[in-house]
């Protein structure tokens, strides 16, 4: 049984028709071909797959595609800059060297960007927790806060 | 994943009379549980019901008392600042559920109706004797939550029923509580947990409620030792008496996790440094 859902994607309005078994993850990656949202466990552990959700960093890989309905995502597209540059956050991921093999910094991005919009200066135990839900398998998580870090500086500096 | 329907009734009634007619059909909350058995095929239901478009599942009142409907999620508790004001032991166990991922979905009955017996929203309501409230079309009936677990996975929920609310009594001035949980990292599930709630009136507990989890089938009220502290002293001899019924009256398994042994000597500690905790 198929249904058509609308709901706001990076900040446009999309209208999908999709069948009940669906994840958000399937929606984005097979339907919208939004790839930059990776799926790993593909079960709520390591956080690749994050995206947010009406303001909230959620696993997409267990968010069931017809909830999404009338509410907002963004994806690690939605952080794109004019002109091909980088956000904020994804320039400080790189200036820090906190991405290796780059498979979990979409979703570490999205789960960064989840509480600096909701906490712009976050201590160093908060941006732990807020990370808790994403794994690097590469490296440790140093350079990881480092960088989350360095933009709750640079937007506490622009105060 | 295998196929199934997928329904977002608008209503409690609309979703208890649409689990009657549809075959197979689960009913949904955060998924964050479900979504995983049904990957993995432990479950291969035809349709879900989703509770999920039911404004009133989700509320939180504070009512001298408070009930909690069972679609808040874990991070609508923790937002909460009235309900973290007057049962902080409750915060605290949400706080430790899971991923912020996982917390910003998963719900609170969600988390009891899924009957692990390392459900960490289990342990604190144990100890401030909630009550859950079951609704099906016919009827609406309210249990103690000591008495809705019934195994791994088995509860008294009839597949007729929804878990509606959880209801707390007014909270207490005299009691201090207080919630321990041991896992690899912090977003882990327990290997185990402990959560405690003591009034103590001149240096005697005059009234102690324990539950433990991931030491048995189902979260575990320890009843023998909760008897065993109300009256007595608190005192070397006596936290070391509880310590050591608390560990016989457990029953853990060896798992990846955990073995059975360690599981018993954790429930121990715990006992001991949740005493002091609250003690001071």
């Amino acid at each position: 049984m198929k249904a058509e859902i609308s709901f706001i994607l990076n900040g446009s309005e999309v209208n999908v028709t999709i069948d009940g078994h669906l994840r958000l993850i399937d929606i984005l990656r097979n339907t919208m071909s939004l790839t930059g949202t990776k799926e790993g466990c593909g079960e709520g552990e390591c956080g690749a797959c994050t995206v947010i959700v009406d303001g909230r960093a959620v696993n997409s890989c267990l968010y069931p595609a017809h909830e999404i309905e009338g509410k907002s995502v963004t994806t690690i597209e939605g952080l794109r800059m004019p002109e091909h540059k980088l956000s904020e956050i994804q320039q400080a991921f790189v200036d820090n060297g906190a991405i290796q093999c780059g498979f979990c910094t979409p979703g570490m991005i999205m789960s960064a960007k989840a509480l600096l919009d909701s906490n712009p200066n976050p201590s160093d135990e908060e941006i732990r927790d807020a990370l808790q839900g994403n794994l690097c398998r590469c490296t440790g998580y140093v350079q990881i806060v480092e960088a989350v870090k360095s933009v709750a500086g640079q937007i506490m500096g622009k105060k | 994943m295998r196929r199934f329907d997928y329904l977002r009734p608008k209503s409690l009634k609309e979703a208890l009379q649409l689990k009657k007619t549809i075959a197979g059909a689960k009913y949904i909350s955060g998924g964050t549980d479900l979504i995983v058995q049904i990957k993995n095929r432990e479950l291969q239901p035809t349709t879900l019901i989703s509770l999920r478009s039911i404004p009133e599942l989700a509320r939180i009142e504070i009512n001298g008392g408070a009930r909690i409907g069972a679609l808040a999620t874990i991070s609508d508790l923790i937002q909460h600042i009235e309900l973290g004001h007057n049962y902080p032991v409750l915060i605290a166990a949400a706080k430790r559920l899971g991923s912020l991922q996982i917390r910003n979905v998963a719900t609170t009955g969600g988390n009891l109706c899924n009957c692990s017996p390392s459900a960490d929203m289990a342990l604190p309501l144990l100890v401030l004797e909630a009550k859950v409230r079951l609704q099906s079309a016919k009827a609406s009936r309210e249990i103690p939550l000591s008495e809705f677990f019934k195994g791994p996975g088995k509860s008294c929920l009839s597949s007729d029923e929804i878990m509606t609310d959880i209801l707390l009594e007014p909270p207490s001035q005299k009691t201090k509580a207080t919630f321990l949980k041991k896992g690899r990292v912090k977003m882990d599930l327990a290997i185990a947990s402990l959560a405690l709630l003591v009034e103590i009136e001149g240096g005697r507990c005059r009234k102690a409620r324990i539950a433990a989890g991931s030491v048995a089938s189902m979260p575990l009220r320890l009843f023998d030792v909760e008897a065993l502290l109300e009256g007595s002293t608190i005192s070397k001899d006596s936290v070391s008496k509880a310590q050591q019924l608390a560990r016989d009256t457990v029953s853990p398994i060896t798992d990846l996790r955990a073995t059975e042994e360690y599981r018993r000597h954790v429930v121990g500690v715990y006992m001991k440094r949740g005493l002091e905790k609250v003690f001071g």
